[in-house]
């Protein structure tokens, strides 16, 4: 932390010094961005830096300037169009469009921070320069500087083009999303047609408020509740699954080893969604499954038990909350655990043989050989992918949606009221708003709260297995 | 150096693929902004005198105030090639091709690029509202998607007709779904999308299918089932508003009215308690009823001309289909109502070439072109002369559904109304399996549906 203080504040320290002690050359630079380079005859670098800062002056008044001047009120003139039958042509007004004056914004202010970062930059590397004169050592010409990139500076080549494209398609994407959650960007406002505006915090207020007729904060609750539940259950599930049938395929008992492996590797090779959508038909009301089910007596005696209710002729496998929930963690494993058993596989083989070998010298059976030395070097090397893994379930929306959507109706009133169900994870409910009700706003709200949620338990979980010498403590 | 160069490769990849691969929408957006900018120019809209000349802040362009025929207009206007997109159903693609080669041929003198994309009519509106400025010029879409369409500004107003008289030689319903605020903002196209009543005529009489309780009680000895997606705000409609309970949309054209927990809305409630009770009617969504017809379990369904083939091939000869039978509510006859279905074609008002695409949607949706489109596929004309040939008149699904259209609504709701009514059916199709009072029941359903949108 305090070495992060100390750099922000070295940071800013040369760029006093570089003002004070610069020549008037130096000085010029923070006017006109060539000049240092001009003094010292490095012409070439001149030019450009001269030219990008009329490229930046450019996009200021043309670009920047009209979008961050309605950047407060993200536009006041509706879009409004006239017909003409005839000449059957429409004139359209000129309107503003939210989503675009919002987005061209942030892009201007980041376009803008990026050139204070560059203008600073320059005015240090201007005054390097006159320092480097003072001392009498060799300038770099042109040349030289070009092929730096190309040697000692090849980094900076290298990634200049990811970062842009980092900067371009992560960065400020995820800044407008987060915008829009501080705005009203809904049904009611769509652009082009309407406008949108701002209204501070009363989206997150309304996440987490229960009123009378808004059922958010409830089944904000409900659905968080079982996005925990089902990211602990599927994670652990398929790992430990996946473990349990690497050992078993690699056990030498086993015959035809490869056979078994590369039956579980066809199910991975046919897409999710087909099977998901196949296995949705098998257990619909009237699927397959159940009529099975039904011919052999097993409806009857899950009905005489109490765990289906006595007036279905079906087990409600999909449409019944507790029978749902259970299916699609079951359904998961199975479409989950030949990924886990291949990483498994190749993680197993890498065990030390020798500790193997000692434990059961010293006596050890198989159960204790597994749970005191295979687990732990499993759990010692997959640790992170584990953490991954969970996150990844928190978002799983394949297996969820395909699951359940158009089978699965909720009966909970307080959810339907807000458009959820209770099979709904987070990352579900939140398709569910913007793809069928149009709300932005929302949406964004809950993108950012599992953002939170992934980045705190990421966080505290990958620094309390990396922390320490844990690979000290495994030996 | 040669690693040097294979590491700038590699970056150079990881980039592009960044690009292509998260880039999806992002990329897209800043692009949509140029269309924007161009404003060709007219004059104020006028429903009820087409030709009348008022002419607002922007002036119209001299050449097309010569002539007064819009149509010859816009050929002497057209100098460029005409690029329109065209979105028709997958199931639509054959015929749309034939009637755009027709359309193309009919106007020789000019150059059209027209490219047909496939779009159901059902999702029509959730990919139009993605990005309402890149979506096509001319798509085909249910009448229950109107509202959100014209409040987003999705659909050019139908001002003016050229080809034929849109509004007269349709039926009133269809027009009448085809408008909003009494605008007509699409073309009707067809008129078979509500629901009515499927039977097997060797389990049912003609005077069987007249009321529900009947129905129940016969297919109750015969050990057949009665099939409705009881689960589902479309269907469950049926109960309540036959029953004289009111759902609207209010004039915001997003929120609801409803009134289906004022007196007589426990009755209906009830009412759909003791028909299912006795698990004749059964609630089951529309693929598990294709399933249920063909092995046999179902010998009557409510449902739409989409299923008429399934039945069709179940029933054989006993096919027949009617409109929806009555129900007791309270100790009262009660007709079940329903939701009337049009598919229509409408024009996207930010389209470039706005005339030609007003012009091809009347293409797609005159007489000729019902009338190829019952011949091809079996869909009921809206267009009234289309309609009155004695092929549609023979159809046992299109001529049930006309007799339903008598007590069939158009299907104006705002978006909260699905959810709750979907809860609403499941429970009482599952027997209210908390004992929630049916009043309190009723209270939170409406309370839900008449949700402000927010």
């Amino acid at each position: 932390m305090k070495k992060a203080l100390n750099a922000i504040g070295n940071y800013f320290k040369n760029i006093g010094i570089a003002f004070v002690r610069g020549d008037v050359w130096v000085k010029l630079s923070a006017v006109l961005m060539g000049a240092g380079y001009f003094a010292r005859k490095q012409v070439m670098n001149g030019i450009i830096m001269f030219l990008v800062e009329a490229l930046f002056a450019v996009l200021c008044v043309g670009y920047a300037a009209p979008n961050l001047a309605k950047f407060g009120t993200l536009g006041t003139v509706q879009f409004e169009q006239v017909f003409d039958p005839l000449t059957m042509t429409s004139t359209v007004n000129d309107y503003d469009n939210s989503f675009l004056i919002l987005l061209n914004s942030i892009m201007a202010l980041f376009l803008i921070l990026v050139f204070v970062l560059f203008w600073i930059a320059n005015m240090k590397a201007v005054y390097r320069l006159q320092v480097q004169k003072e001392n009498g050592e060799h300038i770099n010409t042109f040349k030289e500087d070009v092929q730096a990139l190309f040697n000692e500076k090849f980094h900076i080549t290298l990634l200049t083009l990811p970062t842009i494209g980092i900067v371009l398609m992560n960065i400020l994407p995820i800044l407008v999303l987060v915008a829009v959650a501080f705005t009203n960007y809904d049904q009611q406002h769509m652009p082009p047609s309407s406008l949108f505006t701002w209204v501070g915090w009363s989206n997150f207020k309304s996440l987490f408020t229960d009123s009378v007729t808004v059922t958010f904060g409830y089944s904000f609750k409900k659905v968080l509740t079982w996005t925990l539940e089902w990211a602990v259950l599927a994670t652990f599930t398929t790992y430990i699954g996946g473990i349990l049938l690497a050992k078993f395929i690699n056990n030498k008992k086993t015959k035809l080893p490869k056979m078994w492996r590369t039956l579980f590797i066809i199910a991975i090779a046919v897409p999710q969604f087909v099977t998901l959508l196949l296995v949705r038909n098998f257990f619909a009301d009237s699927g397959i499954v159940n009529t099975f089910c039904t011919n052999i007596g097993i409806t009857d005696f899950l009905k005489n038990v109490g765990l289906v209710p006595a007036n279905l002729s079906y087990i409600p496998f999909l449409t019944n909350p507790g029978w749902a929930k259970v299916m699609i963690v079951i359904i998961n494993i199975w479409v989950g655990i030949p990924y886990q058993m291949l990483i498994a596989t190749g993680v197993l083989m890498n065990i030390p043989e020798d500790q193997i070998e000692s434990a059961r010298i010293d006596g050890a059976n198989p159960l204790q050989i597994f749970v005191k030395i295979t687990m732990p070097y499993m759990l010692f090397v997959t640790g992170p992918s584990l953490i991954t893994d969970f996150v990844k379930n928190i978002n799983n929306f394949n297996v969820i949606y395909l699951l359940t959507q158009d089978v699965y109706v909720t009966s909970d009133q307080l959810l339907a009221n807000s458009n959820a169900k209770e099979i709904d994870l987070l990352v579900t409910w939140l398709f569910r708003l913007t793809n069928e009700y149009y709300n932005y706003k929302m949406a964004s709200v809950i993108g950012i709260v599992v953002f939170i949620i992934c980045a705190a338990f990421t966080l505290v979980t990958f620094t309390r297995t990396i922390k320490g010498d844990k690979e000290e403590e495994f030996q | 150096m040669k690693k040097k160069v294979l590491a700038t490769i590699l970056a150079t990849a990881m980039t592009v693929g960044c690009l292509t691969g998260c880039g999806g929408g992002a990329a897209e957006t800043p692009a949509a902004e140029a269309p924007a900018a161009e404003a060709p120019a007219a004059e104020e809209p006028a429903a009820d005198a087409p030709a009348a000349e008022e002419a607002p802040a922007v002036e119209a362009p001299a050449a097309a105030a010569e002539g007064t025929d819009p149509i010859a207009n816009l050929i002497a206007a057209t100098t460029g090639t005409v690029t329109l997109k065209v979105w028709a159903s997958e199931e639509d693609q054959d015929l749309t091709t034939k009637l755009l080669d027709e359309f193309k041929a009919s106007y020789p003198d000019v150059t059209f690029d027209i490219t047909l994309g496939a779009e159901s009519e059902s999702t029509a509106k959730d990919t139009v509202l993605t990005d309402v400025e890149a979506a096509a010029d001319v798509y085909s879409f249910a009448d229950d998607q109107i509202n959100e369409l014209v409040k987003a500004g999705a659909l050019q107003e139908v001002a003016a007709n050229y080809t034929f008289d849109v509004v007269n030689e349709n039926a009133t319903g269809a027009v009448e779904a085809a408008a909003v605020d009494g605008k007509v903002y699409a073309y009707p196209m067809t008129a078979d999308n509500g629901y009515f009543m499927f039977y097997d005529s060797s389990v049912f009489s003609e005077s069987d299918v007249q009321s529900l309780e009947k129905m129940v009680e016969v297919a109750g000895a015969a050990g057949k089932k009665i099939a409705m997606d009881i689960s589902n705000g479309w269907y469950i409609y049926a109960f309540f508003q036959g029953a004289g309970l009111e759902l609207t949309l209010n004039d915001d054209g997003l929120t609801n009215t409803c009134t289906w927990n004022a007196a007589g809305g426990t009755d209906v409630a009830q009412a759909i308690l003791d028909l299912t009770a006795s698990n004749v009617l059964v609630d089951m969504n529309d693929e598990d009823m294709a399933t249920q017809i063909a092995e046999g379990n179902v010998a009557a369904c409510v449902n739409g001309t989409w299923r008429a083939e399934t039945a069709a091939e179940a029933w054989g000869d006993n096919y027949a289909a009617t409109k929806l039978p009555t129900f007791k509510a309270g100790g009262k006859d009660c007709q079940m109502s329903s939701y009337s279905g049009y598919k229509l074609v409408g024009v996207n008002p930010h389209s470039a070439n706005v005339g030609w695409s007003m012009l091809l949607a009347e293409f797609l949706t005159n007489e000729a072109a019902q009338t190829a489109r019952f011949e091809a596929r079996g869909l009921g004309p809206s267009n009234l002369a289309a309609a009155s040939s004695d092929a549609v008149q023979a159809n046992p699904a299109i001529s049930a559904l006309a007799a339903q259209a008598a007590y069939a609504t158009p299907q104006r709701v705002g978006g909260n109304f699905w959810s709750p009514a979907e809860t609403l059916g499941q429970i009482l199709a599952s027997d209210n399996p908390d004992g929630t009072d049916l009043q309190e029941l009723l209270d939170t359903t409406v309370e839900g549906i008449t949700a402000p949108v927010e």
